[in-house]
């Protein structure tokens, strides 16, 4: 069981309020994640749910136990620190051992929980190995694999891939999802890529300056983001913003538009611009688009060989089905 | 220092340092080897005849000797058990967050700039003297007898002083081990279930074990040749009850002006020291490797 419920949970260092009052139901085997720019709060909102910060006001739940005095060892949750946080001076054995050595378990159910989340996890050949000689993905297994042994209630991440390289945080991501699928055991993620939140999250709570913007499942995020910021936050490359003439003659103060959901044409279109960067990824191309008076680029998928080149005329159409639309506040209109 | 060109210019480079250090170690250190199989006392002039090894069976078979050996060792290891346990304590109160850090840490370091022969006096006489000494004072204000430290307890009072005098630098140190202990490692054990017995067991001491085995190192090297305190202090006595090696070779060389039987003392505890050092080195080794 791992139900998480935050009642308006608040945290301010000195004067700063890094955490405003805020709600959140976490349920029990739920993949969620918190995403949000640098410094908005992420890693403080974990840290409170873990106990390693106290609140300043706010009940914190677990399976519908108030937890809020709890000591972190006894909440029943365990954390994946960002810079991995294993003991140095202990093997990989020891490591993993270490929160069952601390709650007194016998040395051959110690032994089993190790070996399994080895062989889980491919550390059976490292276990005799100090974490100074390993790689960084194998540090980040280990400090999986030290969670794992406690089975606990929830497993608390922060931003466990920051470390790793594009092509190992990939791996690594599928890894825990993986993981996910098969504990079935909830988990929180902190991170500040929109990627990750993507590709691995259940729901997804958007935060910014200790607020939340949004709770929603990815898809729910990208078709109909709450307001400006989310709109901006989820999807990439950005959803195009724009102000002025084209969002007044839809009623709205800003309307946006993803780049995947703007026609490109050669000869016919609503918008006339020139072509500016193109990006190549192979599989989509991404051209940024000036058009005639207008400062910011619009950014424009299209198919991955599609041959355009800068300076070249171009036409936009956008689908009027899929703009968004928000008022003079910043929030969606319906 | 790539190239074999580079090489042999930097061997002529150095060359005149190494020189210089040499003749600095070699010299004194030849002398003292030729004094010390001389019958060579200041007090009778004439001839220094060869005598071989007599210095040396003459001061190794000296009562006075042994008690010069279990003192030092005495000395090094009280001094050592007391600044790495004091210094281990202070290094974790004193990285606590708390008000006035940089004050309390730099007064926490002032002993350490005090000189041996001025720290030795200022004990002797404001605190540990019988008559005027602040203890004296503090123990008749509750009606006690006065302590007589350095009649009644002459070697412990010396470890004491020595150990006040590099207490700070213990700390120093160990304290600068502590602040490069990630706080994410203290956070992770607290939620593996450690209380602070065992995250102090577990984390902050292999955490700190070369900063400790560094403290030791360094520390022997110079408690190993203690001696204005005890000049200063108690002259060695009473008896022997607190001379150590190097105060014994000064005894014997320069008190009763045999240069001789001091020279053959000062070879024993150069000899002695090295044993001390490989010991220390093997022990430094093992631990700075991992
Ligand atoms: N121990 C602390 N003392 C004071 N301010 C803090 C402390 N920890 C975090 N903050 C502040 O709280 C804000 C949120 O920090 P954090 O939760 O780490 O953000 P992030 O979303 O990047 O993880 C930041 O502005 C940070 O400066
Ligand atoms: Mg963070």
């Amino acid at each position: 069981m791992g139900r998480i419920t935050l009642h308006g949970v608040t945290k301010n260092f000195g004067d700063t309020e890094v955490i405003r009052p805020l709600d959140l139901e976490i349920e029990d085997g739920e993949f969620v994640v918190f995403v949000g720019p640098s410094g908005c709060g992420k890693s403080t909102l974990l840290r409170l749910i873990a106990g390693l910060e106290d609140v300043t006001a706010g009940r914190i739940e677990i399976d519908g136990v108030d937890a809020t005095g709890v000591p972190p060892a006894k909440r029943g949750l365990a954390m994946v620190f960002q810079s991995y946080a294993l003991y140095p001076h202990m093997s990989v054995r020891k490591n993993i051992a270490f929160p069952m050595r601390m709650a007194g378990l016998d040395k051959a159910e110690q032994n089993r929980r190790i070996e399994s989340a080895a062989a889980a996890l491919n550390l059976t050949d490292y276990l005799d190995r100090r974490p100074g000689q390993l790689s960084g993905g194998q540090r980040q297994r280990v400090a999986i694999g030290r969670a794992i042994v406690r089975e606990p209630a929830a497993f608390l991440f922060d931003e466990p891939l920051s470390n790793l390289d594009a092509a190992l945080r990939v791996g690594m991501r599928m890894e825990i999802s993986e993981l996910h699928t098969r504990l079935k055991t909830t988990m929180v993620y902190v991170t500040h890529d929109q990627v990750e939140a993507m590709t691995m999250a259940d729901k997804i709570v958007v935060l910014q300056h200790g607020v939340i913007e949004q709770v929603g499942s990815p898809l729910d995020l990208y078709r109909e983001p709450r307001n400006l910021f989310v709109a901006g936050f989820i999807g990439s490359p950005k959803m195009n913003l724009m102000t002025g003439e084209e969002a007044e003659r839809r009623q709205a103060a800003t309307m946006g538009i993803r780049p995947e959901h703007i026609t490109a044409s050669p000869t016919e279109g609503l918008w006339q611009g020139t072509v500016g960067v193109s990006e190549h990824l192979g599989s989509d191309t991404f051209f940024h688009v000036h058009l005639d008076g207008r400062a910011d680029p619009v950014t424009v998928r299209a198919g991955g060989e599609v041959s355009l080149h800068h300076g070249d005329m171009i036409y936009l159409t956008p689908d009027e089905s899929r703009i968004h639309r928000f008022d003079a506040q910043g929030m969606r209109l319906a | 220092m790539a190239t074999k060109a580079s090489r042999s210019a930097a061997r002529v480079m150095i060359a005149p340092s190494v020189l210089l250090l040499l003749g600095w170690m070699v010299i004194p250190l030849a002398l003292t080897l030729y004094f010390s199989v001389l019958r060579y006392n200041l007090l009778m002039p004439g001839a220094n005849p060869f005598i071989g090894v007599e210095n040396y069976t003459y001061f190794l078979t000296d009562p006075a000797f042994t008690d010069a050996i279990i003192n030092t060792l005495l000395l090094v290891g009280g001094v050592l058990t007391i600044t790495v346990l004091g210094g281990i304590g202070l290094a974790i109160l004193l990285d606590q967050p708390m008000w006035g850090q940089g004050i309390v840490r730099i007064l926490v370091i002032a002993p350490f700039f005090v000189m041996p022969t001025v720290s030795a006096l200022v004990w002797k006489n404001m605190f540990m003297n019988p008559v005027n000494g602040l203890f004296a004072h503090l123990a008749s204000a509750l009606g006690m007898q006065p302590f007589d430290f350095f009649a009644i307890a002459p070697l412990a009072s010396i470890i004491g002083i020595v150990s006040w005098q590099w207490l700070p630098f213990a700390t120093l140190i160990l304290l600068t081990a502590m602040q490069s202990l990630d706080s994410e490692q203290l956070e992770a054990a607290e939620m593996d279930g450690a209380g602070p017995l065992a995250r102090f067991r577990y984390i902050m001491l292999p955490h700190m074990a070369r900063a400790i085995t560094v403290v030791i190192l360094i520390q022997t090297i110079f408690l190993l040749s203690i001696f204005a305190e005890i000049l200063v202090t108690t002259n060695g006595g009473p008896g022997t009850a607190s001379t150590n090696l190097t105060f014994l070779v000064y005894a014997e060389s320069l008190l009763r002006f045999d240069v001789g039987t001091g020279s053959a003392g000062g070879v024993v505890a150069i000899i002695l020291a090295n044993i001390v050092a490989i010991f220390l080195m093997r022990m430094i080794g093992k631990n700075l490797d991992t």
